[in-house]
């Protein structure tokens, strides 16, 4: 909804990783500095000016930075500092939504008669952040959650900008189609293909020219995005519509056995999640993209909800295998990403007669009952010894990811 | 082809054929209409999607005989007549209905595309037809309907003790019935007849008696009202008398209508959300049925009830529950148990025809 004046606001970390990389360890600050070691999880602005840029490998990082240092990663102090962060923007107003561990929206429109409007309180915010915590934080001022974000976005870094009501389009217009949500480097080039580089240029598209340039559903949604068309509420404590992961594979080329493998450990991530908030899924969704940015998405609904591993792997490896099978002529995999949604309380289990040939992906049947088993004892030893203490066997002695899974934990998120 | 037929008649009729015509847009389109053959002997309607057929023969005064696929239209255009003759011809792909001032005519299917069924040919064995009607009533609830299971789909029919045994089972439940007496199958005969058709058996048994004609790839039921035609399944039942446990420590006695109330009470906070369990708690004091439901609330409610044993709470699925109950002859219900996650038996307190085995929901 648009409001009248300017009270949504988006606060964002400044490379939150590094930043606290730097906090811990004053010897760094003002120093580039990535998180990581195979791969760049996160780079500091310092490092950043040298075109080091998180995903990117850490031999390619040293070359465009040969002064780059390389720290090991202090999961539990992001945790802990992204938490805190979370409590100072409560105390403005408990409209509150966080979308990741280093970012968030608020709707502060009833609490200006407190602390005044939306621009005083996004300075307040910044200061207090600051000498609270000593984090850089940047904070976007606008009328909508899109518009905000991307204020947020040219704010930084360490910055605050406003977008005052009536500025949108003069706001909007110059900057650079990238900022727009969902817009990736694939929809970019083609957008550019078109001499479409700007979000004015986007905004005076005509609606059907831009469904045939990008597809449909993306097409209707970045023009609503352009003309500043967006009616999300800030929505706390929303409840979690889905809950996925994702591994990006380099370029794997196509082949079942790899495949198998990232998604059995996309799906262990995915359903110990699910269980640690006692929900289920009856969505199954595997996206699997190939060489050049080709995406495609697989999904099934069957009728009770999901939360077993074992089940989970089978029926998301049968998605994936299929779509692999409809594009026979993809050589690469570069992407694969495990989603489980409709989701449902775990629901108790409807145990089934022990007839012969009983299906182990049925909750009730003794051998579904043995999955269940299975599942609950891992998660206890996890919850006691760490996620690395104990695991599937294709999961633990499949091949090695360059992203560690503290990390994943805090970078996974659950979608709207 | 013409005919006239009192509309009461025709209604019924086309109602009964047009309950087994191929619902979905299968391989055939025709099945999904009525055939109807006009002869010396009145009307043969029938609907049939091959698996299970509807044969009715009703009363009529044929002017010109002959055979039209006629579409289900015709039954929604008879139900809202006005009682009277409907008059009804066919000429060519039209059918010309005729009824007092209204008159509607309807494009037909060629009648030469509708399957040849076999004719409904054979002397059979009769059993009472209260009776049998009354054990399908009993058992047919607990077959499944997932296709994907299609054993379960059907009910069993097996010689047992000089009598005949009708099991079926979904995998959650299991309901066994033995009708003493009654001969229908040589001794050490079982088939598999698909529970759709078992169901229109029950429907249409009306007074009397049943005449049963087991064939070698369906079995035939001739009641007063019509014949019903079923595919027998193929494949192997599962051994259901294994499954049964041979005792119980737990004895719960109760009263069957009380308990049939008591639950479709406190089950209305866990209405459509196939999550919620309901709760037995039976102890020396009677027996307590609870039931909640996230962000809907609870419902519990007490009964007198006779119990042996320990202490026990089980709980399951309310539906699955009810339906036995419900299945249940006899003024008291009697609910043995093992423990929480064994399987149940329900049956009357006074009687061991009827058996009902469930397995418990597992809510931790």
């Amino acid at each position: 909804m648009t409001k009248d004046d300017a009270s949504i606001l988006h606060a964002d970390l400044d490379s939150f990783y590094a930043s606290v990389e730097q906090l811990l360890d004053p010897r760094l600050a003002g120093l580039p500095v990535a998180v990581g070691t195979g791969v760049v999880l996160a780079a500091s602005y310092e490092a950043k000016a040298y075109g080091v840029r998180s995903g990117m490998p850490a031999r390619r990082a040293r070359e465009l930075c040969p002064r780059l240092r390389f720290v090991g990663g202090n999961f539990r102090e992001y945790q802990r500092l992204g938490d805190a962060v979370m409590g100072v923007l409560g105390d403005f107003t408990p409209r509150v939504e966080r979308v990741s561990i280093d970012e968030a929206f608020l709707d502060v429109s009833g609490a200006r008669h407190l602390f005044g409007d939306g621009a005083r309180i996004a300075g307040e915010i910044r200061r207090r952040v600051r000498e609270e915590l000593g984090l850089p934080i940047s904070v976007g001022v606008a009328t909508t959650k899109h518009l905000a974000k991307i204020a947020s976005q040219v704010a930084k870094p360490d910055g605050l900008v406003v977008v005052e009501p009536g500025s949108e389009r003069g706001f909007l217009d110059p900057l650079p189609v990238g900022l727009l949500w969902g817009v990736g480097p694939a929809t970019r080039a083609r957008l550019e293909e078109r001499g479409i580089r700007t979000i004015g240029e986007l905004a005076r598209v005509s609606p059907a020219v831009l469904r045939g340039l990008v597809g449909r559903a993306t097409g209707s949604r970045l023009g609503a995005l352009a003309a500043n068309d967006d009616g999300r509420a800030v929505a706390p404590g929303r409840r979690v519509a889905s809950v996925g992961a994702q591994s990006a594979l380099g370029r794997c080329p196509v082949g079942e056995a790899p495949v198998r493998e990232t998604i059995a450990f996309l799906a262990d991530r995915v359903a110990s999640r699910l269980r640690a908030k006692g929900r289920a899924g009856r969505t199954v969704t595997v996206r699997v993209r190939f060489g050049g940015m080709r995406s495609v998405t697989r999904s099934v609904t069957v009728p009770s909800g999901v939360a077993t591993t074992l089940t989970l792997t089978e029926l998301a490896v049968g998605l994936a295998c299929g779509a692999l099978a409809d594009h026979p002529g993809e050589r690469e995999v570069t992407l694969l990403g495990v989603s489980v949604s409709n989701l449902v309380p775990e629901a108790p289990v409807q145990l089934e007669l022990p007839l012969a040939g009983d299906d182990p992906r049925q909750a009730g049947t003794p051998s579904g009952l043995a999955r269940r088993a299975v599942d609950r004892a891992l998660d206890e030893v996890r919850a006691r010894f760490g996620r690395d203490a104990v695991g599937h066997g294709s999961v633990v002695f499949g091949p090695r990811r360059g992203v560690p899974d503290a990390f994943r934990a805090l970078a996974e998120r659950d979608g709207p | 082809m013409k005919f006239r037929c009192e509309r009461d008649t025709l209604a019924e009729a086309v109602a009964t054929a047009q309950r087994t015509v191929a619902s979905r847009s299968g391989a055939l389109p025709v099945l999904q209409d009525l055939r109807i053959t006009a002869g010396d002997q009145g009307l043969e309607l029938v609907g049939s999607d091959l698996e299970i057929t509807n044969r009715v023969h009703v009363p009529a005064q044929v002017e010109e005989p002959g055979v039209a696929v006629v579409p289900k239209l015709l039954g929604e255009i008879v139900r809202r007549l006005d009682p009277g003759p409907v008059t009804v011809s066919v000429a060519g792909d039209e059918a010309v209905v005729t009824a007092g001032r209204f008159t509607t005519s309807l494009r037909l299917k060629p009648a030469e595309d509708y399957p040849r069924l076999a004719p409904n040919e054979g002397q059979g064995v009769r059993v009472d037809a209260a009776a049998f009607a009354g054990a399908l009533r009993q058992v047919v609830r607990a077959a499944s309907k997932d296709d994907l299971r299609p054993i379960l789909t059907g009910v069993l029919l097996t010689s047992h003790a000089g009598g005949l045994r009708l099991v079926a089972t979904d995998s959650y439940r299991l309901a066994v019935r033995d009708l003493k007496g009654v001969s229908m199958l040589p001794e050490g005969q079982r088939v598999l007849v698909a529970a759709k058709g078992l169901t229109e058996v029950q429907r249409l048994a009306g007074d009397g008696e049943i005449e049963v004609v087991l064939r070698e790839r369906d079995v035939v039921f001739r009641t007063s009202r019509a014949e019903v035609t079923a595919r027998l399944i193929e494949g192997e039942f599962p051994n259901y008398e294994q499954l049964i446990p041979s005792g119980y420590p737990n004895r719960l006695v109760v009263a069957r209508d009380a308990l049939l109330e008591a639950l479709d009470r406190v089950q209305i906070v866990g209405q459509n959300r196939d999550n919620a369990a309901v709760r037995l708690a039976m102890s020396a004091t009677g027996l307590e049925l609870s039931m909640s439901a996230q962000d809907v609330g609870s419902a519990q409610e007490s009964l007198d009830a006779k119990y042996e044993g320990t202490e026990l709470t089980v709980a399951f699925n309310p539906v699955f529950l009810r339906d036995g109950v419900d299945a249940i002859e006899g003024p008291e219900v009697l609910l043995e148990t093992v423990d929480p996650l064994k399987p149940a038996t329900l049956r009357a307190a006074d009687g061991s025809d009827f058996l009902y085995l469930l397995m418990p929901v597992r809510t931790s």
